[in-house]
């Protein structure tokens, strides 16, 4: 016999290949951290082996899920994959999924992130399967994870019941050393039977159905409780002073602190692959053996609630286990060396790191908040309408651009789809008191399509009026640029039907609809501007921009058909005879001064200056020094000339480009003074705009 | 082959290759026969964040994360990312770093200054520390992006797996344009080390 293949696997990638071992025959996912690999894998594990496999990239979870389960219903094993919030989109149809059941395999991979790492929330989603009465396996790692899905597709079939595959972003994005089993290519046939009371059950009939379900679960329990591959002791004995019950990652943790601390002797580990439905009886008979139990799970107490007798245990309801943030093993290290010395149980000490550990702390070192790549078009765009609407506000959305928020130009960040609907409430708000503020909402392509046209529809509906940017780049960046229904490009890479989102959006009742390239970015403002008056004309509404401009990860070539080389000047130009920039602190001379008898009292400096520096007494403007960074915006901005200030030519220092416009590529020097960094510059020429020093210039 | 398992802290700043390195370490060690688990967090952070990746190599490795306090060898693409998981490492541990500075947004602002003497620091804890003129080297040869092909080569003198298996393993995953280019980066990354 042959060897089997061995590969290094991404979690998400021992998942796919645990889906092509198991037969499925129909996966449909949306993006999303930790889950966003499991399809790629899936398409290349079909490709590799030659499957019939049915891939989608659906809209959204809902939709994904709702696809996966009519599959089922016709007897093909289908599974759907998504992060733990898009469990939230899907919960709908979860809910009523678990009372119906199912035909062929059904199977919802679900990856949690405790952190949380890229999440709104660490929910645990085993609780999820809880509430909706669904059984869940809690893999430990990759390998687990792959070797589960069959049973969890047998499980499935055998009581009709769909199952959740529960990883978390630790054996998600964790790599091991995987073995393949041979894939299963499944040729069943669709086969919808005609069955209404059960298919469009009435209330009558899901009373009837929910009895069936906790039927079910009362079997799958007990078949659990004899699953030895599932939940299983290591180092079983008679009698122990203390034993762990360990699920999912947990269980990797507590393994490899044991083995460290030469305890693997003493402490029995009973490992729970499956948390639902409880495993009542090998828990309760693990539980007579032991004096105390300390429980092992990431994120939430689900096995500890689920244990009848608390008197032993120790976990998360007592505050042993912190109750947020992901499960360190540092902590559990330190949790069962503890609980060792507190009875009496022989342990290895390991060394203190603690005097580095205040050395590395006591050196407060600077943090590195993620910002958007250099040549971003989001940068142009956010950049823009902050400068139309310095005053506005800004409800945003979930990807790439919420880092919007670092150039002030995002003041709210929800759920998907919430940057629109939480425009309109902001809207009605203020409408009500008869005051009218600009808001300046920002989504992207992706999310848009996700979840955006309800709101979209229910603001033009009910008359709201604000400016909606759809920031268009024509991928899903954040996740790993997977496909839009506007590139049309399917999930397998087939060419499919492109989506307008002209159309889209004009299909919603908007009338005001322009496409513009946020690299022009005087153009961008004046759009913003223009859009925003329309919300305000009597009979105008809601307004919706389209940014549109490739992402420049996803398509740098695009990009680089016209690269614009800038430098910045530290000396001034010969022909303004004015001193070199001193170095160090800003020089006072440089800086602007108000003239009284030019001024035409329009408020435009104040509204302007990003600083704040600029109040209004009654003997017209004041302007602070001490805020005042001499950033320019206030001279160039002033329709009067009422404000002067020397025209260097060169960069003074002013910081305006770090601040306001945040590229990764433009780096303070230690003099103060700013240069750009060629090694991450992708040419893109858009502080040329951004300077009003006009330090910035294009080199040929 | 020991016995004992060996964790490898990998640090650096988001778009500087150190994901794919250590997917390149993972193939290398599990091509020399080695149980091989690693862990590291994607998706936002990537876009100039942190970024770690825990790599861990042995006979049997069950947790994807090493404990703080247990890294054998910090492997930082970064100065400052170097000196910020210090209190990772083992007594002992020994500590390669790219001679490289990135500001972090903060710094930019002016609200902070980048940390300085950071080589200072480190060598005044740990023995074994390696300073590597990664992104100098990779300049000098021509593509920037070669860095962490000459920091591979240099991490690659202190296992015993041979010199091929690194260098068929990170042309694997490089477009054949740029092998030549990057055999040069893993010899001069390897020569760092001897040199030192």
């Amino acid at each position: 016999m042959s060897e089997k293949e061995k590969r290094v696997l991404l979690g998400n990638e021992a998942i796919a290949r645990g889906l092509v071992e198991a037969g499925c025959q129909f996966f449909a996912a949306y993006p999303g951290t930790p889950s966003s690999e499991i399809l790629p894998a899936v398409v290349r594990f079909k490709e590799e082996n030659d499957l019939d496999i049915y891939v989608e990239w659906s809209t959204n979870e809902k939709v994904a899920f709702e696809n996966a389960l009519a599959v089922s219903y016709t007897g093909k094993r289908a599974a759907v994959a998504m992060k733990q919030v898009g469990l939230n989109v899907a919960a709908d149809p979860l809910m009523s999924s678990a009372y119906i059941g199912t035909i062929g395999g059904f199977v919802i991979v679900v990856c949690d992130d405790p952190g949380p790492y890229s999440s709104q929330t660490e929910q645990d989603t085993r609780f999820m399967a809880m509430f909706a009465k669904v059984p869940v396996f809690d893999p430990a790692n990759p390998r687990e994870a792959q070797e589960m899905l069959p049973t969890a597709f047998e499980i499935s079939e055998k009581y009709q019941i769909p199952v959740i595959l529960r990883p978390v972003l630790r054996v998600s994005h964790a790599q091991q050393t995987v073995s393949f089993h041979p894939v299963r290519k499944m040729e069943r046939r669709a086969a919808f039977q005609h069955n209404p009371e059960r298919w469009s059950a009435t209330p009558r009939f899901r009373f009837t159905l929910h009895k069936q379900l906790n039927a079910k679960l009362k079997h799958i329990a007990e078949e659990f409780n004899s699953m030895t591959s599932l939940n299983f002791i290591e180092n079983d004995r008679d009698r122990a002073v203390l034993g762990i019950i360990a699920g999912g990652i947990g269980y990797a943790i507590a393994r490899d602190i044991l083995l460290e601390k030469g305890l693997q002797k003493e402490i029995p580990i009973l490992k729970i692959g499956t948390p639902f439905p409880f495993p009542n009886a090998i828990v309760e008979a693990f539980l007579q053996k032991c004096d105390h139990l300390l429980i092992l799970e990431e994120t939430e107490p689900v096995i500890e609630l689920q244990i009848r007798d608390k008197s032993k245990v120790i976990g998360r309801l007592d505050g042993t286990i912190p109750n947020e943030g992901e499960m360190l093993p540092e902590t559990i290290a330190q949790v069962i060396g503890d609980l060792c010395r507190r009875f009496s149980i022989p342990i290895e000490e390991s060394t203190s790191t603690l005097s580095l550990e205040k050395m590395v702390a006591g050196l407060g070192l600077p943090v590195r908040r993620p910002t958007l790549c250099s040549g971003c078009p989001h940068r142009a765009s956010f950049f823009a309408i902050k400068k139309a609407f310095p005053n506005g506000i800004f409800p945003s959305d979930i990807g790439c651009y919420t880092l919007g928020m670092n150039m002030e130009a995002v003041d709210t960040c929800h759920d998907m789809g919430a940057a629109i609907t939480i425009a309109s409430g902001l809207y009605q708000a203020y409408h009500q008191d008869g005051k009218e503020m600009p808001i300046i909402a920002t989504i992207g392509d992706s999310t848009f399509y996700h979840s955006g046209t309800q709101g979209l529809l229910n603001a033009v509906y009910n008359g709201a009026r604000f400016v909606l940017v759809i920031l268009d780049n024509s991928t899903t960046a954040m996740t790993g640029m997977q496909p839009t229904p506007e590139t049309g490009i399917t999930a397998d890479g087939h060419p499919g039907r492109s989506l307008s989102i002209e159309e889209l959006v004009k299909g919603c009742g908007v009338r005001y609809i322009r496409v513009v390239n946020p690299y022009d970015i005087k153009g961008m403002i004046s759009e913003t501007e223009k859009a925003y008056r329309y919300t305000q004309q009597r009979d105008g509404g809601m307004a919706v921009l389209i940014a549109r401009y490739p992402c420049v990860i996803h398509q740098k070539d695009q990009l680089k058909i016209k690269p614009i080389k800038v430098e910045i000047r530290h000396i001034p130009p010969p022909e303004k005879g004015l001193p070199p920039v001193k170095s160090g602190a800003m020089d006072r001379s440089l800086l602007p001064v108000y003239q009284e008898e030019a001024c035409a009292q329009c408020d435009t400096c104040m509204i302007q200056c990003p600083e704040q520096a600029i109040s209004r007494t009654e003997s017209g403007y004041v302007i602070d020094y001490d805020r005042c960074t001499g950033c320019r915006v206030c001279v160039v901005e002033c329709p009067t000339s009422a404000i002067e200030m020397p025209s260097v030519g060169a960069c003074i220092g002013c910081g305006f480009c770090l601040k306001r416009f945040e590229c990764p590529s433009l780096v303070r020097r230690e003099d103060g003074r700013v240069e750009i960094n060629r090694l991450t510059c992708v040419d893109c020429g858009l502080c040329m705009e951004v300077c009003a020093q006009e330090a910035i210039y294009q080199v040929s | 082959m020991e016995d004992l398992t060996t964790n490898i802290l990998l640090a650096g700043v988001g778009g500087q290759g150190v994901i794919l390195a250590s997917d390149i370490m993972s193939e290398v060690f599990m091509g020399a026969g080695y149980d091989v688990k690693k862990s590291e967090v994607h998706g936002m952070a990537m876009r100039g964040g942190i970024v770690t990746s825990h790599f861990r190599f042995g006979k049997k490795v069950y947790s994807p994360l090493i404990k703080e306090g247990e890294v054998d060898i910090l492997f930082a693409f970064e100065q400052l990312e170097g000196l910020r998981w210090l209190n990772h490492l083992r007594p002992q541990g020994k500590v390669i770093i790219n001679d490289h500075k990135i500001n972090p947004p903060i710094v930019n602002l002016g609200e902070m200054e980048y940390p300085r003497d950071i080589p200072e620091i480190v060598r005044s804890r740990f023995k074994d520390f390696y300073l590597v003129k990664g992104t100098e080297i990779a300049l000098q040869i021509g593509d920037v992006r070669a860095a962490n092909v000459v920091l591979l080569g240099a991490i690659s003198k202190f296992f015993e797996v041979a010199e091929s298996l690194w260098l068929e393993t990170i042309l694997k995953h490089l477009p054949p344009k740029v092998h030549e280019l990057n055999q040069k980066a893993f010899a001069a990354g390897r020569e760092q080390i001897s040199r030192s």
